[in-house]
């Protein structure tokens, strides 16, 4: 826990001049749980500061301290060498701490000036605030039309806006929280170019939250790692490498494809070279196409809302005992294609068949009960009943299993879920928990057990490993494998690269709401599948 | 014919009248994302102050006032009850509403309230015009006061920074929340003026429109109201054209058995409420809604 | 455990004060009459309690209150919110007076028939409102609403038509239809002078029970709780929202239409415009104060049946009947207070202590 001095490579600092955030013992509890311990940490001016570590390493409560949204229980926070107390968010906004956060908040019927000037005094002014944006925009390379309509933009351009945002108030440090998650590869890079421009232009502080160590190698000049919690160690990035990084962030060595899909390195993942490495030994094993008959085919799914187009002819053949990742960049029909294959969105044209079999598309319980088992990309918002108990949870779309002559039977619901607790090694107080109360992770297996306890021919696993740390990404990993192995049909809709390269046999690449290519995980190459996530049919 | 066309004509908008005012406060609460029940009992109460006002003080014009403060004191307590302490909105409002009709109930049998009302005020040259003269120029007063506040309450809503952070929570208000705005006391200040415009309509409604107060007078005028706003797709223009034709069926109610026409009596009487399930039907998908409508803010949930 | 003590006494005495605030205003209101509060609590307790003739009249008020609860529950629980019970009483008991009146038959049978056809007119008026939310995306709140003023204008349009319902040899200056057939008329239990009252208190009694039993034990039930309070999770499951969702509406309809049947068998014996007596507001009052559990709704349901039954001797002294739809507002009020209230104060108070942890953290 040294804390470490500038090395050669990083932007040179006068070192008389005192330090852009220096945080002394910061120290913070959730009840008899320590999220931040004793954690000391110096940005300095001009720089950008990577902090890296899994979730639930600290980063994210760290963060909500230096914005207001949590108070320290100990220690110091000194900007530019005084101290400071930042009691809410605008405390911090008048500090010159800004942020911009993983899920945006920008409204969507309001156009892009009135977002930015949202939460200020003084009578709005369209004039100014839409040459600001103008002005803004040129300065850093964030272009953006100010009388758009936020729901009109890309992803891309509403991260823009969120950042103009934060420049308009001009503050001196700049906080990202894991900022490429909705971004194509070419959008992460322009957004780097902005930070670089941002920190070393106009001298202002940059921290950079993630857990990408890719992200972190190329776009930062210094990064913490933090862990339970805790500070365990501080580099200058170019003094460091990958390997480094990930054994610091985990804590022990990691099966090597775990760590590099958990933290991000996809490189690792592609490099030919490095598989012959026996430490790299890849789960993945080739499979031959016609070995195993096609379980669900998707032909020509077209289906659109509000006249606006989700899915644009979109055919997908799944087959049986492979794991078919489907990559592509957030907001091109994954979500709508979950939601056809949980009923829940009925077709314009095109079918769905199981095992030649056409689905009648859109009616509650039909593609369920076919056999299609799906761990939707939202547990909370649609995996689970909070309020309801891990039990109940878990008999949730079987209720009548548990049932007779109408009446549900709560010994059979008990006993199944101790049978599926133990099966799945869930970890929760008793099955009559209200499902609220568990982690992340353990909601997750709840899921996963209730979905895979119905012996499901296909299972859709949407962003099945987002959230979790690398224990229970591990976990995911390993139930996922052994429900292919068993014959299941496994489509795994990611956005992480690095999750898709490491589970499926084949990628399928989703864009505008159809496949734009095809290729077998033997054969992937990096570019091509950038390229193709960008929307170009290579 | 012409005459009897004059005549529908000056009673639609006679009638249409307390409902522009209460629209237009139901306007900005639902711009907010609030379905304000108790508009109903804001109406009522502003409607039974009114003529209290006016018998207690021997003004009219007092009574008005005395109607405002009514509604704002209702939207007080709603905004209290729903808008600081969260309890679910439709049970204050259901509860107000309920509470006003069985007071002012209680009050009219219990009180001596003296009629009373505005005089008309004719605005001279205009009010010769053919067909319309006598409908729009020749008024109570009051009533001038909807050609200010309708252009108002558009520049409040879209050209100060309160009518944007109005409009934004509507929408969004978790990111509304997350700029440092206060969103419940948005709500809050959104519902009292709500109250204001409500209880100016009902007020409208008794002491210048009929120059007394009856048992349960708005008699569910309050959600036609909100029926209005829906109709009008959440604009201004809108809600101003639903108040005009839900006066006009009403109009229709009194005018067409005296025009000679032999409807059923209840038929009519229910006409506005038909047509204003009839509009919703037609209108409720078409337009969009606020995306947070109807939904409580409850901080950290999204 | 005195912390914990402190806290229940803290909880107790704040529903202790709020309700006696409620009560204090209704006693100045009584006061303005000129009478006094004392005098108006002991004629509701005369009219309610005193004796078994009044405690069989606050049973009988208390029953169709209950029913109409009940159903509020069953909806609220599929997450619906639905305010048109007193336009579903009305067109129950509209219903129902048709049946009795044009259905000839043995006495108990034209009974049976004339509550069934109630609850199914309550639950067709409720389809109307499912079906306008889930065609068209028509609020709830705001269609059940409407339809309870168009209901209002049905009841009188029926007892005006002489083809209809209308009364037999009557004017139109006090519409009404004609009395049914005495032996279609509710039975009583117990006999004069004893406790006599309406077998509808043991009907609305015995669904109370049985919907909560329902609710809690069956997969029906499960289904219901599931999407009231997931509505993704719930369709994801291969719960059909729209099918389950109508449903209960409808059952929250039938519920209501019942009340209705209840009122004209064993009540007026006769449809009248003014028959429900805003049972179906104050019916939607009780499941909000009992939380929507339909067993906590006995007990609430009797308590508004004693203000019910106390009311109209309270008349008799002079004070306007309408002081019991005052009371009952203001004690809704009372009871929904002091939850919301000491939830906000945990909030704050949580605030401030972090808030004075931060100034202790930053000075140390």
């Amino acid at each position: 826990m040294q804390m470490s001095t500038p090395k050669a490579g990083a932007p040179a600092h006068n070192a008389g001049a005192p330090a852009a955030v220096e945080l002394r013992g910061i120290t913070k509890r959730y009840g008899s749980i320590v999220v931040c311990d004793d954690v000391r940490l110096t940005v300095h001016r001009g720089e950008i500061h990577g902090l890296l570590g899994q979730n639930g390493a600290g980063k994210s409560t760290l963060v909500k301290i230096l914005i207001g949204l949590a108070q320290r229980d100990a220690g110091e926070i000194l900007l530019e060498g005084r101290t400071v107390d930042i009691s809410d968010p605008l405390a911090a906004a008048d500090l010159g701490i800004a942020m911009v956060h993983q899920h945006f908040s920008l409204v969507e019927e309001l156009t892009v000036w009135e977002n930015v000037t949202l939460g200020e005094a003084g009578r709005p002014d369209a004039r100014r605030t839409r040459d600001l944006v103008r002005d803004i925009g040129l300065r850093y390379g964030l272009d953006v039309d100010p009388d758009a309509r936020v729901e009109d933009l890309s992803t891309g351009e509403r991260q823009r806006v969120e950042i103009i945002k934060c420049l308009r108030r001009d503050p001196s440090l700049l906080i990202l929280d894991e900022p490429t998650s909705v971004l194509t590869l070419a959008e992460s890079r322009e957004l780097f170019t902005v930070l670089r421009h941002v920190a070393q232009g106009e001298g202002k502080t940059v921290i950079l939250i993630s857990h990408k160590l890719d992200e972190i190698l190329s776009a930062t000049d210094h990064v913490t790692i933090m862990r339970s919690g805790r500070i365990v160690a501080q580099r200058a990035t170019a003094a460091t490498d990958e390997r480094e990084l990930a054994r610091e962030m985990v804590g022990r060595e990691l099966s090597k494809w775990v760590a590099a899909s958990a933290l991000g390195d996809s490189d690792a993942l592609i490099d030919p070279s490095l598989s012959t490495d026996p430490a790299m030994l890849s789960p993945v094993e080739p499979i031959h196409e016609d070995e195993f008959p096609v379980r669900l085919r998707i032909h020509e799914a077209r289906v659109s809302r509000d006249g606006r187009p989700l899915l644009q002819g979109l055919s997908l053949d799944l087959r049986a005992g492979e794991i078919l990742g489907l990559a592509g960049v957030e907001g091109n029909g994954q979500q709508v294609l979950g939601d056809l294959l949980s009923s829940l969105v009925e077709l314009d044209s095109g079918t769905v068949e199981m095992d030649g079999v056409a689905l009648a598309t859109g009616r509650p319980g039909v593609m369920h009960m076919a056999g299609i088992g799906v761990i939707p990309e939202d547990r909370h918002a649609s995996g689970c009943v909070l309020d309801m108990s891990v039990a109940e949870n878990l008999v949730m779309s079987t209720v009548e299993s548990v049932a007779r002559r109408g009446f549900v039977s709560r010994k059979a619901i008990r006993a199944n879920a101790e049978r599926l607790i133990e099966q799945f090694e869930i970890a929760t107080p008793s099955p009559d928990t209200p499902m609220r109360q568990l982690s992340g992770g353990n909601q997750q297996k709840v899921v996963l057990a209730r979905e895979l306890s119905l012996n499901p021919r296909v299972l859709v696993a949407a962003y099945p490993t987002r959230g979790l740390d690398v224990g229970a990404i591990e976990y995911m990993t390993e139930r996922l494998h052994d429900a292919a192995a068993s014959g299941i049909a496994v489509l795994l809709i990611s956005t992480e690269l690095e999750e898709i390269l490491t589970l499926s046999h084949h990628i399928a690449v989703i864009h505008r709401g159809s496949i734009v290519g095809q290729m077998r995980r033997v054969d992937v190459d990096a570019e091509r599948l950038g390229l193709m996530m960008g929307g170009q049919v290579v | 014919m012409i005459e009897s066309l004059a005549l529908i004509l000056a009673s639609s908008l006679r009638l249409a009248t307390p409902l522009m005012f209460a629209g237009l406060g139901e306007y900005m609460a639902e711009k907010a994302g609030m379905i304000n029940i108790s508009i109903e009992g804001m109406m009522l109460a502003g409607a039974f102050s009114a003529i209290l006002g006016a018998t207690v003080t021997g003004s009219p014009v007092l009574g008005l006032v005395f109607g405002i403060l009514a509604g704002v004191m209702i939207a007080f307590v709603h905004a209290t009850f729903s808008y600081r302490l969260t309890v679910n909105t439709y049970v204050v409002g259901l509860t107000l509403n309920l509470l006003v009709l069985g007071l002012t109930s209680f009050l009219l049998d219990t009180l001596d309230l003296a009629d009373s009302q505005l005089s008309k005020f004719e605005i001279p040259f205009l009010s010769d015009l053919p067909l319309v003269g006598q409908a729009v120029f020749n008024q109570r007063w009051p009533a001038y006061l909807l050609w200010i506040l309708i252009p108002t309450v558009w520049f409040v809503m879209y050209r100060t920074r309160w009518g944007l952070d109005m409009r934004a929570i509507g929408e969004n208000p978790a990111a509304v929340d997350a700029t440092g705005i206060n969103v419940l006391k948005r709500q809050r200040q959104g519902l009292l003026l709500a109250g204001a415009f409500s209880g100016l309509g009902g007020a409208y409604l008794s002491v210048a429109e009929v120059g007394l107060f009856n048992q349960n007078m708005t008699a569910a005028r309050g959600y036609v109201v909100i029926a209005a706003v829906i109709f009008g797709g959440w604009t201004i223009k809108g809600t101003i054209a639903g108040c005009l034709l839900f006066g006009a069926a009403d109009a229709m109610r009194l005018a067409l058995p005296a025009l000679g026409f032999t409807l059923n009596a209840q038929l009519l009487i229910a006409s506005p409420y038909i047509l204003a399930l009839v509009a919703l039907v037609v209108f409720a998908r078409r337009s969009r809604a606020p995306a947070a409508y109807g939904r409580p803010f409850v901080r950290g949930l999204t | 455990m005195p912390a914990r003590w402190v806290g229940v006494m803290s909880t107790i005495g704040l529903y202790a004060l709020s309700i006696a605030v409620a009560l204090g205003l209704a006693g100045v209101l009584v006061s303005l009459t000129g009478a006094s509060p004392l005098d108006a609590v002991q004629a509701i307790f005369q009219g309610s309690l005193s004796d078994a003739s009044a405690l069989g009249l606050t049973l009988d008020k208390a029953a169709p209150l209950l029913i109409v609860a009940v159903g509020t529950c069953v909806a609220t629980s599929a997450g619906l919110f639905s305010i048109g019970q007193e336009g579903q009483v009305v067109i129950g008991a509209t219903v129902g007076a048709t049946v009795a009146i044009y259905l000839h038959g043995p006495g108990p049978l034209v009974l049976i028939v004339t509550l069934f056809g109630a609850a199914l007119g309550g639950a067709a008026w409720a389809a109307v409102a499912a079906l306008l939310f889930y065609w068209r995306g028509v609020p709830v709140v705001i269609s059940t609403l409407l339809l309870i003023y168009i209901a209002y204008q049905v009841v009188f349009y029926a007892v005006t038509q002489p083809w209809f319902l209308m009364e037999t040899g009557r004017n139109v200056a006090a519409p009404q239809s004609d009395q049914i057939r005495p032996d279609a008329w509710l039975p009583r239990i117990g006999e004069y002078p004893g406790l006599n009252f309406s077998l509808m208190v043991v009907i609305a009694v015995v669904l109370a029970i049985g919907t909560k039993v329902v609710l809690d034990r069956t997969t029906w039930g499960f289904r219901l709780r599931m999407l009231g309070l997931n509505r993704n999770a719930a369709r994801r499951a291969g719960v059909s929202a729209v099918l389950l969702g109508s449903g209960a509406l409808m059952i929250s309809g039938a519920f209501a239409g019942l009340a209705g049947g209840a009122l004209l068998t064993g009540g007026n014996h006769r449809l009248q415009p003014g028959i429900s007596e805003n049972v179906g507001w104050d019916g939607l009052l009780v499941a909000l104060v009992a939380r929507n559990n339909p067993v906590v709704a006995i007990p609430v349901a009797f308590f508004f049946g004693v203000l019910r039954a106390g009311g109209g001797f309270l008349a008799s002294t002079g004070v306007p009947r309408y002081i019991v739809d005052v009371v009952t507002a203001i004690l809704v009020l009372a009871v929904v207070f002091p939850p919301a209230y000491q939830y906000l104060r945990r909030e704050a108070r949580a605030r401030r202590l972090a808030r004075s942890l931060a100034k202790a953290g930053g000075s140390a």
